[in-house]
């Protein structure tokens, strides 16, 4: 488990090794690494690698070691290629990947217009933007299980909120499953994740405003142009290398949402609402049924894959953009 | 631009309004759902249940928080919330920081290597599952009914992107202060600890902060490993641990004062710090 860590603690070792090139005596080089900070440099990196080691790249090696194989938690039988074959006639995996999509897509097509709107509209010097910007950026602070907690007192159907307001507005006659209905329930999904997330873009979009000159916005202004046109010519184009940055963060978070889902709809009604990962966390940890952790490994090996090449392919249409604009 | 005499259009008169309006209404979309809860806490189940649109409880009242504290064990949530993500905090702060001067300061081979082992470990994600072979691992070396476990995995998966802040903020460090102090008899740690430390207050502000909220927020995780351990839960796990149980619909009230109780200590450190959370969220990601 520590083997990678010990490699490169080998490396490092060595390298104190190798900086002597002189030909020193064992103490000599001993006294010239400790005066030098070698020792206490190591025993400095020494809690982050070992935090790095065992959190992050034990389990990701682990992964691989169950995947052939059928691991309730007590015992692992090998079953060779047979979570794989289930996979591909896993109806509800394949159905939660066509959902992480929907997911993504909808809350990337809300989040990402909207957050960019109000980053144009607050980066201006004036009064009350600050105010703005703390009260848009302050669900980012606040856990995902409690807010999506609350949204569903929110979306309740006899009870909520939600319902009894558009009742009493007119707008709809009777109380709307927002978390039940299957044609509804991703809706309600998504403007939980916006809610969440939008400030935190903006921030971002803000942040990349800033380092646009405010000379070409006066000047712009000298020539006349309007808001639309100060956005459109100089804003966006000079925006675009962090924009770019942002939307893969926003692209690679949406696909790895999964909290909220677990505590709004915990993937119902009849699996409509599960993407990848939830239902990989249903296989694993669901209490009502055995946990089938070897075929999880399976799916995660692959959800991972589909992201990285949805990342991938982000990556290869933004730089081919470039060339044509 | 305070002085200059800018002589608006009639159509900018007439959109400046519309703007604020608008975001006018994404702030109370913003606010509605924290006002909701938090004045929904003071309300009577009865009412609550009932629903409506009154925003204003009825009839105010503590007993919510009183029965959420004394019975429900949310006092027990609280103090663990509070371990947790202080522990996490603590955690962070020793390591990372240490972490972030080493890379910055020191020389030695396979350096970016191992750097980049950091970042591309913050990148890689296979969801929930790697939380299986951490439970074992926990499991095995019996620290899974320990806080100890769940401090550290939370620190092990949100550091690099501290180490990077750090990392960061040293380079604006001169290097100059190091070799004084070295020419003064300085070893390398007494240089971290004398002189680095104390200038890196700023980027270990934001650092606290952020692994601070990372704690306080966290779920799956300690879900994970307190799903037969209700002793050791936090508050995000009570909360929503009342909502499956059996009385979920009746228990509106405890999930309320619970939720509230959950989100008013991190808001108010919000209030106060709210810029070293934007600052640390912008040169987090965007420079990464």
């Amino acid at each position: 488990m520590t083997g990678k860590g010990l490699a490169v603690l080998l490396c490092f070792a060595q390298e104190v090794h190798m900086n002597n090139k002189k030909k020193l005596s064992f103490s000599q080089k001993l006294a010239k690494a400790r005066s030098r900070g070698d020792f206490s440099a190591f025993f400095m990196l020494l809690p982050s690698v070992f935090l790095l080691t065992t959190m992050s790249i034990y389990p990701f090696f682990w992964l691989f070691r169950y995947i052939c194989y059928d691991y309730n938690g007590f015992k692992a039988y090998f079953t060779g290629s047979r979570n794989f074959f289930r996979m591909l006639e896993d109806q509800t995996f394949w159905r939660s990947v066509i959902h992480t999509f929907e997911y993504a897509g909808m809350k990337l097509i809300i989040i990402i217009p909207l957050s960019l709107l109000l980053a144009v509209l607050l980066n201006q010097k004036l009064k009350g933007t600050g105010i703005f910007r703390g009260i848009y950026f302050m669900p980012t602070v606040i856990s995902a299980a409690i807010y999506s907690l609350i949204f569903g007192f929110i979306f309740a159907v006899y009870n909520g909120v939600l319902n009894a307001s558009l009742q009493k507005l007119g707008i709809i006659s009777a109380p709307i499953d927002w978390l039940g209905n299957a044609s509804i329930v991703m809706i309600s999904i998504t403007i939980v994740a916006v809610w969440g997330g939008f400030g935190n873009y903006m921030i971002l979009f803000i942040s990349g405003m800033t380092s646009i000159p405010e000379e070409i916005y006066e000047s712009s202004r000298i020539d006349g142009a309007n808001g639309v046109q100060t956005f459109g010519y100089i804003t966006l184009p000079m925006l675009s290398p962090v924009l770019k940055v942002i939307l893969m963060l926003a692209i690679t978070t949406a696909f790895k949402d999964y909290q909220s889902i677990l505590v709004l709809t915990d993937g119902g009604p009849n699996n409509r609402s599960h993407v990848m990962f939830s239902y990989i966390y249903k296989l694993i940890f669901s209490s009502s049924t055995t946990p089938q952790i070897g075929y999880a490994t399976m799916l995660s090996v692959v959800a991972a894959l589909m992201i990285g090449m949805v990342t991938a392919l982000y990556l290869f249409v933004s730089r081919k953009l470039d060339d044509v604009l | 631009m305070e002085k200059s005499h800018t002589v608006y259009s009639t159509r900018t008169k007439i959109i400046r309004p519309l703007l604020t309006l608008f975001l006018v209404i994404v702030a109370a979309f913003t606010l509605y759902p924290l006002i909701y809860i938090i004045l929904g806490s003071f309300k009577e189940n009865a009412e609550l249940l009932r629903g409506g649109t009154k925003l204003l409880p009825e009839k105010f009242i503590l007993d919510n928080y009183k029965e959420a504290w004394e019975k429900a064990n949310f006092a027990r949530y609280t103090i663990n919330s509070i371990i947790i993500s202080v522990g996490i905090m603590t955690v962070t702060l020793i390591s990372t920081s240490m972490a972030g001067y080493v890379f910055a300061r020191k020389n030695f081979r396979g350096k970016e290597l191992l750097y980049s082992l950091f970042v591309a470990f913050m990148f890689v994600n296979v969801g929930s599952v790697t939380l299986r072979p951490l439970f074992e691992l926990a499991v095995k070396v019996k620290m899974n009914t320990s806080f100890i476990s769940i401090i550290l995995i939370g620190a092990g998966t949100g550091q690099a992107t501290y180490i990077f802040l750090v990392r960061g903020y040293m380079n604006t460090i001169a290097k100059e202060l190091d070799e004084a102090a070295k020419i003064d008899g300085c070893t390398f740690f007494q240089i971290y600890y004398m002189i680095i430390l104390p200038l890196l207050k700023p980027i270990l502000a934001t650092t606290g902060l952020l692994s601070f909220r990372a704690g306080w927020n966290e779920y799956i995780m300690p879900l994970v490993f307190t799903m037969s351990n209700e002793k050791m839960r936090p508050l995000t796990v009570g909360v929503t641990m009342l909502k499956n149980s059996g009385d979920g619909t009746a228990a509106w009230n405890l999930m309320f004062a619970g939720a509230a109780i959950s989100i008013i200590p991190i808001v108010i450190i919000y209030l106060f710090t709210s810029k070293y959370f934007m600052s640390g969220m912008t040169s987090g990601a965007v420079k990464g």
